[in-house]
């Protein structure tokens, strides 16, 4: 079993880096005939040297001396040794290929033995990786990978029994000075220490898994290279991640110029299971050679979406939606589904639609509510404000609450859109009101919460609870609690008496919608950041840091919460302690807030598009893309995601 | 107004209308603008920009405070290479801030006195930064509401990454696990590195919470070792993550609420590779003393001859 030459011990690293008592000095020559010029590199079992060849006094013939230095006290063992290092010799001096150094000798005297070498001239891929700033031609990496491919595949074949190298790492690898791969370090001779007590730091690197029972087969030296190539082009060192996780560093995260295809070449030798890898190192190369030919677009990935062609432009297969007030735009909606109809109102839809009942309630900016068949789009009533409406409906008790930018808070009969009553504030309202106990809780732009006794008829204000700043951050009830968030930053939780509990202070301003679970209370702020506070007494539990503001209403599932940010980013993140869950990329500012329905995250983004995503993986199911951006938040029943747009429609899709 | 309060406590004048109109510059503006709009008897609550300071609650018995009970013990070995702190402040004072404890096991490792060395700086540095940060700040009467205050899982972090520069610079052949629990209000938050242990104990159930960073655990989680292979490796002792061995360091974190009556145990492998889950949670179900559950936690794993150093934390929550 081959010990990874790259663990450490801690015991073993006291003075590594100093040359030991014995190391041969600049001068010394060895067997009449090998003149020392310096030390290359320090081993476990000793060192190796740069010498001259005194055979050729006329010419300059430089070689590599490796030595071995025998100090194990077990008699057995310090056999084993001296065999292994015979072997490494007798391998070496059978194999003929142009990446392999020639040995020119082998000698050895008391405790120590020698092969000579090859000199090569040039650097090892680590020490290169290290002195480069940024990545390395990635072309240069795949062709670097394609010819240890073929001296990989040149050992395996090798008779009468294969050859492992075993040490497949970036420090193994030289480049000469004709920018060609070598092998050098033919690991064999390496010892398994065993009965080491006590605990100990050992990082695996670019060996596979299969090494812990003792399995040393050509699949272990493609998960090698594998391993080799991922560290080269991601610049991410093995050594220094958890074992076996090449899996969690997608290539493309770190080095956005790796194609699909050579990344999935990579993923595929670093397969745990070694029957998944590459039969043999030679259809790894083939694959190699074969992403230099492919364009750099997905070829060889299979689609995510798992049937590809699945796009119809949507024009053809829309219904017609009787009743609708305008036609259907000729080019809309396209993606990979077909909405199962589509409402066309005469301004932008950014209010967030409710279900109740088979009727879909939504505002629009061209002032109006609109009441619609859930299975159809068919127009059931709508009712007109005075001005356009942002702010999103809600259904309590046979009435629908609606705030408008004219300044008034609507109560609405929901079968037929009959005015109950409104309510006047000094305002625009965008908020959705909080119904508890009869009483609607609502933000006005005029910097006031207001708390109205809402009856049939009439409502009647009970306290207003002032901030002086714009309140655009829905109100939620909780405990009979209050908590909504405010223009000035601030955060805060108020009894329904009207009275202050704590407060929280953002550093930039609050539109996002909180949420309430299990004694944390979660809002997103403009200054950034995701917060989740303590019910109690309001102080962070955590914060979660994105790269634009977070407008995008928080939503609780399966123990995650999901949110948007205007950094073009969907976030899950666990619930108890905000760690990153998965994060999935739109590159446009997200702002709608998500809903969850089976597994399926749902939400909205400024590039026009509608995306469900995999509520565990963050995987991208559909995408459904509108003619302009969308900034409404979607709602889900019966299975159909309902949806508005800045293109005016108001969209049913199958979810 | 703040020595008044600090003097009279809740007999200091402090009504709203009483307070200095610095305090917002927005109050009474508002106050004027309310008057105008509310024609309401319960009228709205003028802007107050302080927390309310509710009275303290009085703790009438030793079950209504956070309890710890602590041990460390040589074990098997010539020198002790684990470190343990133990902090709670149970405040009574106006506010009620929440009570804070910080609880720490490490166990180091390197030849020489270098375990002991990066096990105790570990500790010192990760507890300082969580009273500079957490507690004096509260202390303090800071505002702990705001954004401008570190959460605690940042300062977490931030401690584990120094105390990880400090081994580097300090012990170069050492290393130690850490394995960390801040507590506050009925909150857990965890940093975690190495194959010490955190174990929550609910109603007789013993649940791990933290991962043991062992290569022979990951090749378990990876299918490629069986359980009984991993015991028997001969690499089980190694560990892949470690304070002080790289100059990144990825740390484990988790949060966990802790019911009324439950426990968080810390502990060194010295503990729980020796006498195991099953014996560790019958002997805490026996002894209801959080001390005394620990010293018998120790005696166990002597009793069964164990190679290491036994290190155990046993935090009781209040009922």
């Amino acid at each position: 079993m081959g010990q990874p030459s790259d663990t450490r011990h801690i015991e073993d690293n006291q003075g590594a880096l100093s040359v030991p008592d014995g190391t041969l000095q600049p001068g010394q020559v060895l067997q009449s005939r090998y003149r020392i010029l310096g030390i290359i590199g320090l081993g476990g079992m000793g060192a190796v040297y740069q010498a001259r060849d005194l055979h050729f006094p006329n010419v300059t013939r430089l070689c590599a001396v490796k030595e071995m230095i025998n100090m194990a006290q077990d008699q057995k063992l310090r056999e084993q040794t001296i065999r292994n290092f015979e072997r490494e010799a007798e391998i070496l001096a059978t194999l003929n290929h142009p990446a392999i150094p020639q040995i020119y000798d082998y000698f050895s005297f008391g405790d120590r033995a020698y092969l000579v070498l090859e000199f090569i001239q040039g650097r090892d891929l680590e020490a290169l990786l290290n002195s480069t700033d940024g990545f390395l031609p990635v072309e240069q990496i795949r062709e670097w990978g394609i010819e240890i491919c073929e001296v990989l595949d040149y050992l395996h074949n090798h008779q009468p029994e294969p050859i492992v190298f075993r040490d497949m790492k970036p420090s193994n690898v030289m480049i000469d000075h004709h920018r060609r791969v070598r092998l050098i370090d033919f690991g064999i001779a390496k010892m398994f220490q065993i009965g080491q007590a006590g605990t100990m730091i050992g990082t695996e690197g670019y060996s596979p898994p299969e090494q812990y029972k003792g399995i040393a087969s050509p699949a272990a030296d493609i998960y090698a290279l594998g391993a080799t190539l991922h560290h080269m082009l991601t610049k991410r060192d093995p050594r220094l991640e958890p074992p076996f996780s090449f899996d969690q560093r997608a290539i493309k995260e770190y080095n956005p110029n790796v194609s699909d295809v050579l990344a999935s070449v990579i993923m595929r030798s670093l397969n745990y299971d070694p029957e998944q890898r590459y039969a043999s190192a030679d259809a790894m190369k083939q694959s190699l050679e074969a992403t230099g030919t492919t364009p750099a677009v997905a070829s060889g990935v299979p689609n995510a979406l798992g049937s590809p062609g699945a796009s119809v432009p949507v024009a053809a297969a829309l219904p017609v939606v009787a009743n609708r007030p305008a036609s259907t735009p000729s080019d809309a909606g396209i993606g990979n589904i077909t909405p199962i109809w589509a409402f066309q109102a005469e301004d932008a839809i950014r209010s967030t639609p409710i279900v109740v009942d088979d009727t879909v309630y939504v505002g629009s900016y061209d002032n109006n509510l609109w009441a619609l068949d859930a299975k159809d789009g068919e127009l059931r009533w709508k009712f007109a404000t005075e001005g356009g409406i942002g702010a999103s409906p809600v259904y309590h008790n046979g009435t629908v609450y609606i705030g408008s930018s004219d300044q008034r808070m609507y109560a609405l009969d929901a079968r037929a859109g009959r005015r109950r009553w409104s309510h006047k504030t000094e305002g625009k309202i965008f908020t959705t009101p909080a119904v508890t106990m009869g009483t609607l809780y609502f933000g006005s732009d005029d910097g006031r919460l207001y708390a109205l006794k809402s009856t049939p008829t009439s409502a009647r204000e009970v306290w207003t609870y002032s901030i002086m700043v714009p309140l655009r951050s829905s109100p939620v009830v909780e405990d009979d609690l209050l908590f909504f968030g405010s223009d000035g930053g601030e955060f805060l939780c108020v009894d329904l008496s009207g009275e202050m509990k704590w407060r929280f202070q953002t550093r930039r301003r609050i539109m996002s919608t909180p949420l309430v679970r299990e004694h944390i209370v979660y809002v997103g702020s403009d200054d950034w950041y995701l917060y989740a506070l303590d019910i109690e007494q309001g102080y962070p539990i955590w914060r979660y840091r994105t790269r634009g503001a977070v407008i995008s209403s928080p939503t609780f599932a399966d123990g995650k919460i999901f949110f948007g940010s205007a950094d073009g980013n969907i976030y899950a993140v666990d619930a108890l302690s905000g760690r990153d869950e998965w994060k999935y990329e739109v590159n446009h500012p997200v702002t709608s807030s998500p809903t969850v329905h089976r597994e399926a995250v749902y939400i909205g983004a400024v590039d026009g598009a509608v995306y469900a995503l995999h509520s565990r993986t963050g995987d991208l199911l559909w995408r459904f893309q509108s003619q302009r951006p969308i900034l409404s938040s979607p709602r889900v029943a019966n299975d159909v995601v309902y949806i508005g747009s800045d293109d005016c429609h108001l969209y049913a899709l199958q979810a | 107004m703040k020595l008044i309060r600090r003097l009279f406590g809740q007999q200091a004048p402090e009504t709203p209308s009483s307070l200095p109109s610095t305090e917002s510059p927005e109050a009474a503006e508002d106050s004027a603008l309310l008057k105008e709009t509310q024609p309401l008897s319960q009228s709205a609550q003028p802007v107050v920009q302080t927390r309310r300071l509710t009275p303290p609650k009085s703790y009438s018995s030793t079950n209504r405070r956070v309890r710890v009970g602590a041990a460390s013990d040589i074990g098997g070995r010539g020198n002790n290479e684990d470190a343990a702190l133990t902090l709670i402040t149970n405040t009574e004072v106006t506010g009620n801030p929440p009570p804070v404890g910080i609880f720490m096991v490490a166990d180091g490792m390197g030849g020489h006195q270098n375990g002991e060395f990066a096990s105790s700086i570990t500790v010192r540095t990760v507890a300082q930064a969580i009273i500079r940060e957490v507690i004096m700040p509260q202390l303090e009467e800071r505002d702990m509401n705001s954004a401008d205050q570190k959460t605690i899982p940042e300062v977490l972090a931030e401690a584990m990454s120094a105390a990880n520069t400090a081994v580097q610079l300090e012990v170069p052949g050492g290393g130690t696990t850490a394995t960390c629990a801040v507590i506050r209000a009925d909150l857990a938050y965890v940093a975690h590195v190495g194959d010490s242990r955190a174990y929550l104990i609910t109603d007789g159930n013993l649940e791990l919470i933290t991962r043991d960073h062992l290569l022979v655990r990951r090749l378990q989680e990876l299918g490629q070792l069986t359980a009984q292979e991993a015991d028997a490796h001969p690499q089980r002792n190694v560990l892949y993550r470690a304070i002080g061995q790289s100059d990144t360091l990825e740390v484990d974190a988790a949060t966990r609420r802790l019911p009324p009556s439950s426990r968080l145990l810390l502990c060194s492998d010295g503990l729980w590779g020796v006498i195991g889950d099953k014996r560790i949670n019958e002997i805490v179900a026996k002894y209801p003393d959080p001390q005394e559950a620990c010293d018998q936690l120790v005696a166990a794993a002597n009793d069964d001859n164990g190679p290491d150093n036994i290190t155990v934390v046993l935090v009781q929550m209040p009922d």
